[in-house]
């Protein structure tokens, strides 16, 4: 018994210590030290991010370039300011870094061009008795011949009772106004739920790739993305057109690439902002949060979409409109509606 | 890992035992332990915090319910253990900026073969079926908030029973470990939404074989049983370690808790047997 008893305990002993070798993992612990944020926020893009090879970025040229700006003495105000910039490289909306006194954002993607909306001007159009539902305003224009929606954010939850209850609001008129202008996006889900009433039978909008691996090349077959018609609820055929601007972003993005393909729909306004990627967060030894893009939508065609897409009809507002009150993109868009009278034969051709 | 599984047999095998025999015509009771813990947690995942294996600790609390019986297996020689539990666990990382919170549920069927060496030791041999389901959310990410884990397991267990007494006080000490060793468990591909397998539906390659060459596990218990005048308390420590390595994936979920419970032994009386006074066959003991 006494040679069971310690036959017993060195097994005891050996396993403990098999325990704790397991329990010692290689993680990581907090530090303020800015070179070991540096370098851990420049591996985590390097590892994740999607578009170096599109946007020909030379992460590791970025790297040499940044690094030596990096000083231990730097207090954590500079240090943010330089890995802002670092990340800004990547020319992506999606791309943030959030600590707890600021969040860096590249969003040149609009701030460079013209708005082409005025939400002042909007309110000459949709009055102060418009319906909301979803999140989205709605009502009819030009003598109830045209249903008008605005949804300024696909964070907004809409469902399918909305939108039968919306498309139902419009059953005698000749076409559909979309606005999803300065939609910064939100949840793919809505795109897809508020696109799927315009589908007849099925879809291929386009595809997915996410990464596989940490070399910027590696990633997966591209897997089809398809949208079938939402079956037992109202769907809607008739003329519509969507209006865009270059702050339409991310799921708004994706809602544009879905309703382009589709046969009764034309998109008009300004290009879209882009935003392809499907973002992810990581985080810094010292708490900071970083968001970047992680996998990738491609269109029909395997084409890229992160830098936004080109409308069906290109306008832009006019500042004479404006001044009058008058909203160009969407004055025109009523006027296409009604000259089509219903038929999306008699839009303008697709681009 | 296979080791350590050769050896826990080792030890079962070579020590000269003896199967425990059962008594003819009592009862076999089941022996019942509900018990609650608290612990720590530390959860590692890089499906959370992509490229950084940032590990997020905190406390925890779980429930514990514990059931052991003899089968009519090998003559009676064979128990059922039936072991569930539900954990929760808030956790922070290692800035304190980001918090994470964590739920699991955990169980186990396992069947031992009871061996008694000496009369005051008993060892337990076997194996189970052991399922776990749950995840981790942290609160401050937007597409990558969640790590879902589903695992349904083989593993082998052991178990040794030991009766003591401090002065006059019988107690019984237990120390049980569970290896698994071959499965099936969920894992999303590295970088793969959930968005892209559970709404797009590209979940090619999301279950996966499960053995020592991807995932890394332990379960322990060492507690000891305190009988009072009215009831007999359990306490003790039960340890896990989970290792995973999937589809490019990495996480651990480490747990450490204090528990304590009481426990009851039952038995169904009924007709004859029900003149056959309070005398009963525990597993556990």
């Amino acid at each position: 018994m006494n040679n069971f008893k310690k036959k017993t305990g060195r097994w005891l002993l050996g396993l403990c210590f098999a325990i704790g070798l397991i329990a010692c993992e290689d993680t990581v612990e907090y530090t303020s030290s800015p070179r070991e944020n540096f370098e851990a926020l420049w591996q985590i893009l390097d590892e994740n991010y999607c578009f170096f090879e599109y946007k020909e970025v030379d992460w590791d040229e970025v790297h040499d370039r940044y690094e030596h700006q990096i000083v231990d003495t730097m207090d954590q105000f500079a240090l943010f300011d330089v890995l802002g910039d670092m990340l800004a490289e990547l020319k992506d909306g999606h791309t943030n870094l959030s600590s707890p006194f600021d969040m860096s954002r590249y969003w040149a993607w609009y701030e460079d061009y013209p708005d082409n909306f005025d939400e002042k001007i909007l309110e000459n159009y949709l009055g102060t008795d418009y319906r909301i539902a979803g999140g989205m305003r709605y009502r009819t224009l030009a003598d109830e011949q045209v249903g008008y929606i605005y949804y300024p954010s696909f964070s907004s939850g809409v469902g399918e009772t909305n939108l039968d209850y919306i498309l139902y609001q419009f059953k005698d008129c000749m076409g559909l106004i979309i606005d999803i202008r300065n939609n910064g996006g939100g949840v793919l889900t809505y795109s897809d739920r508020i696109a799927a009433r315009f589908i007849e039978g099925s879809l291929l909008t386009g595809y997915i790739q996410h990464k596989t691996g940490p070399g910027h090349d590696e990633f997966s077959e591209p897997y089809a993305l398809t949208l079938a018609a939402t079956e037992g609820h109202t769907l809607w055929y008739r003329p519509v057109i969507v209006l865009t601007n270059r702050q339409c972003y991310s799921s708004a993005n994706d809602f544009v690439q879905a309703m382009r393909l589709l046969p009764q729909v034309r998109t008009m306004g300004d290009k879209t902002g882009g935003g392809s990627g499907f973002p992810y967060n990581s985080e810094l030894p010292n708490g900071w949060l970083v968001r970047f893009s992680a996998s990738r939508t491609l269109g029909v065609d395997y084409e890229q979409l992160e830098f936004g897409i080109e409308p069906d009809i290109p306008i832009a507002m006019k500042e004479t409109d404006a001044d009058a009150g008058k909203d160009t993109i969407l004055e025109t868009a009523i006027q296409l509606l009604l000259t089509a009278q219903g038929d999306p034969a008699r839009l303008p051709a697709k681009k | 890992m296979k080791r350590f599984a050769f050896l826990l047999l080792l030890i079962v095998g070579t020590c000269g035992l003896r199967a425990q025999s059962p008594d003819e015509g009592i009862p076999n009771s089941v022996n019942a332990a509900t018990l609650v813990g608290a612990g720590r947690y530390n959860i590692m995942d890089t499906y959370l915090s992509p490229g950084s294996r940032v590990n997020y600790q905190g406390w925890a609390l779980r429930v514990m319910d514990e059931r052991m019986r003899f089968t009519r297996l090998a003559d009676g020689h064979i128990s059922r253990q039936h072991i569930l539990q539900i954990d929760f666990s808030s956790l922070l990382n290692p800035a304190g900026t980001l918090r994470e919170y964590a739920g699991f549920i955990d169980y186990t069927l396992g069947y031992h073969y009871h061996f008694r060496p000496a009369p005051s030791l008993t060892l337990l041999a076997g194996g189970g079926l052991h399922a776990l389901v749950g995840g981790i959310y942290n609160m401050q990410s937007s597409n990558n908030p969640g790590s879902a884990k589903a695992d349904l397991d083989l593993r082998l267990s052991g178990l040794a029973l030991y009766r003591f007494h401090i002065k006059r006080l019988p107690l019984l000490l237990r120390l049980q470990v569970q290896v698994p060793f071959a499965g099936i468990l969920f894992s999303p591909h590295y970088g793969q939404s959930y968005y892209e397998i559970f709404q797009l539906g590209n979940s090619s390659g999301v279950v996966k074989f499960a053995s020592f060459h991807n995932k890394w596990a332990l379960q322990t218990f060492a507690t000891i049983d305190i009988p009072l005048p009215r009831l007999t308390i359990r306490t003790g420590f039960a340890g896990s370690l989970y290792h995973l390595k999937v589809n490019g994936i990495e996480s651990h979920l480490n747990s450490c808790y204090f528990m304590l419970g009481i426990v009851k032994e039952f038995i169904t009386v009924g007709g004859k047997r029900s003149r056959a006074g309070l005398n009963y066959r525990s597993a556990y003991e």
